[in-house]
């Protein structure tokens, strides 16, 4: 036991963050610019189509799609940069020991702490378009952002291993990742999809919970609180059993990079 | 019973080679999916046993190719043997690399915590060292320079003052003396001097004199797998001799 492991992940994490901005003028200030001009964007885009979303008025339906849009990005980097932790340190790993569990949970933080950024700049946002933002409605989506990082975590668990082995995986999850943005119905209403391809959305994880992030963020409801629950054991389970995989395989992974 | 820093015990260790470019993608699978996958294997090491006493100074020589970095990547527990066993009594630190982990684009400082922490450091340390280590490297003036601006003399001198100051019982050296300056590496073997008998030391370098110099003993990993351990004089003058 190294005793300074609390240490390693923060400094991995701020590294990452760091370089991220370094170089720019504004720095560490495009952390919050750049996603509030992407949201202006496509807001101004998009609130052209607020009929399309039913009874929502064009204000709600900023947010309905905003809200869509970054859980869909905290899915997508999540998986992505989780996915890739492993080989992007494989460099590291060659030289010295040390746990590697922390670089994957450290990729993770960084789509959590991206995802709590544009989640604070949507809230600044609703409340400027007078959307009364309740209590149980912002502690219900961070239950449900918590389920996903753990699900996302489990997953990590896995696919970090697997991209040592099969590098195709990338192009892979790009595609899936692709396919899961046209599922998850970010952009239109599940009503403009045909009746009989409307169970995809329906099954679909991802858009039953950008379905309940926008219920709560704009309604202030629980809805599909069953699923999420359901979804939250499964995570747990899913975290457990990818540690067990991930502690088993990591010890040989250095002769594979 | 004798006290041990490192027991190495019937190691063995074989690498499969694809024989066929790589064979981590999916294409090689789709193209010939019945066909078991060839590989050529590739043994480095070969039912090696050897103890390293605690203070003992041990070196490692041999050519190129005849397993001397995998056997100091088993010791750091990078890689797994096939068969046998390595045990380790005490904090092992391997320095296969100086300045594992520094980010050129980062400034001194910040590198100093990342490489500091990756080598087992916590953050209360290094704020305690963080002075030391810039003057031991006397670079205190470049501390929030970026390191890519450093040459690599100079980046090789902070990596060195970090590394001195991780506590650990063993030390395990792959060449990193190779790097560096005359003075640099003046101010290492002073260092040496200092640990000799203090700490236990695992050393491959190809640097004859200063394996002569320091080791207690050296063991001489040949091509054909075989190895022999004996006084340093001894084997280097056979070592040297082959070629």
């Amino acid at each position: 036991m190294r005793g300074n492991e609390l240490d390693l992940y923060k400094q991995f994490v701020k590294t990452i963050f760091k370089m991220r901005y370094r170089g720019s003028i504004l720095g560490f200030l495009w952390v919050l610019l750049k996603p509030f001009f992407m949201f202006l964007i496509l807001f101004s885009i998009f609130s052209h189509f607020a009929g399309a979303a039913g009874n929502l008025t064009p204000k709600q339906y900023a947010v309905y799609l905003l809200s869509g849009l970054i859980i869909y990005t905290f899915f997508n980097e999540g998986i992505t940069w989780g996915m890739n932790s492993i080989m992007e340190r494989a460099g590291l790993m060659i030289k010295i020991n040390f746990k590697r569990e922390i670089v994957v949970i450290s990729a993770l933080t960084m789509a959590l702490i991206n995802f709590g950024i544009n989640f604070l700049i949507i809230s600044i946002i609703a409340l400027i378009l007078g959307i009364s933002i309740t209590t149980l409605g912002v502690g219900y989506i961070f239950l449900i952002c918590f389920t996903m990082f753990l699900a996302m975590y489990g997953i990590s668990f896995f696919t970090s291993i697997w991209l040592v082995y099969v590098r195709d995986l990338t192009h892979i999850s790009e595609l899936v990742l692709q396919l899961m943005f046209y599922a998850s119905a970010v952009f239109f209403p599940i009503t403009a999809i045909p009746q009989r391809y409307q169970f995809i959305v329906k099954y679909n994880p991802i858009a039953i919970y950008i379905q309940a992030v926008r219920d709560a963020l704009i309604l202030g409801e629980v809805n599909h609180w069953k699923f999420v629950l359901l979804s939250l054991i499964i995570s747990v389970i899913l975290v457990i059993v990818g540690r067990l995989y991930f502690n088993k395989k990591i010890v040989k992974i250095a002769e594979h990079f | 019973m004798e006290e041990y820093a490192i027991s190495v015990k019937n190691v063995s260790k074989t690498f499969k080679i694809p024989l066929n470019g790589h064979a981590n993608t999916l294409q090689e699978r789709f193209i010939n999916p019945f066909r078991k996958k060839e590989f050529r294997e590739f043994q480095a090491l070969r039912d090696l046993s050897f103890d390293i006493r605690k203070g003992e100074f041990f070196s490692v020589i041999g050519s190129n190719g005849t397993g001397k970095s995998t056997l100091l990547k088993i010791v750091s527990g990078i890689y797994v043997p096939d068969q046998g066993a390595v045990k380790i009594n005490g904090k092992l630190v391997p320095f296969l690399e100086l300045g594992v982990g520094f980010n050129p684009e980062l400034t001194a400082k910040e590198n100093v915590y990342l490489n500091g922490t990756i080598l087992g450091l916590t953050k209360a340390e290094l704020n305690e060292y963080i002075d030391e280590i810039f003057h031991f490297a006397e670079l205190k003036d470049f501390a929030n320079v970026p390191t890519k601006n450093f040459s690599s003399g100079m980046a090789v001198r902070l990596a060195f003052s970090i590394a001195i100051k991780v506590k650990s019982d063993i030390l395990v050296l792959d060449e990193v003396l190779a790097v560096g300056d005359g003075e640099f590496q003046k101010k290492c073997y002073e260092y040496f001097d200092n640990m000799k008998g203090k700490k236990s030391i695992l050393y491959v370098s190809h640097a004859l004199n200063s394996v002569n110099k320091y080791s207690d003993r050296v063991l001489w990993l040949k091509e054909d797998r075989s190895y022999e351990i004996g006084s340093p004089k001894e084997i280097v003058d056979r070592y040297s001799k082959t070629f």
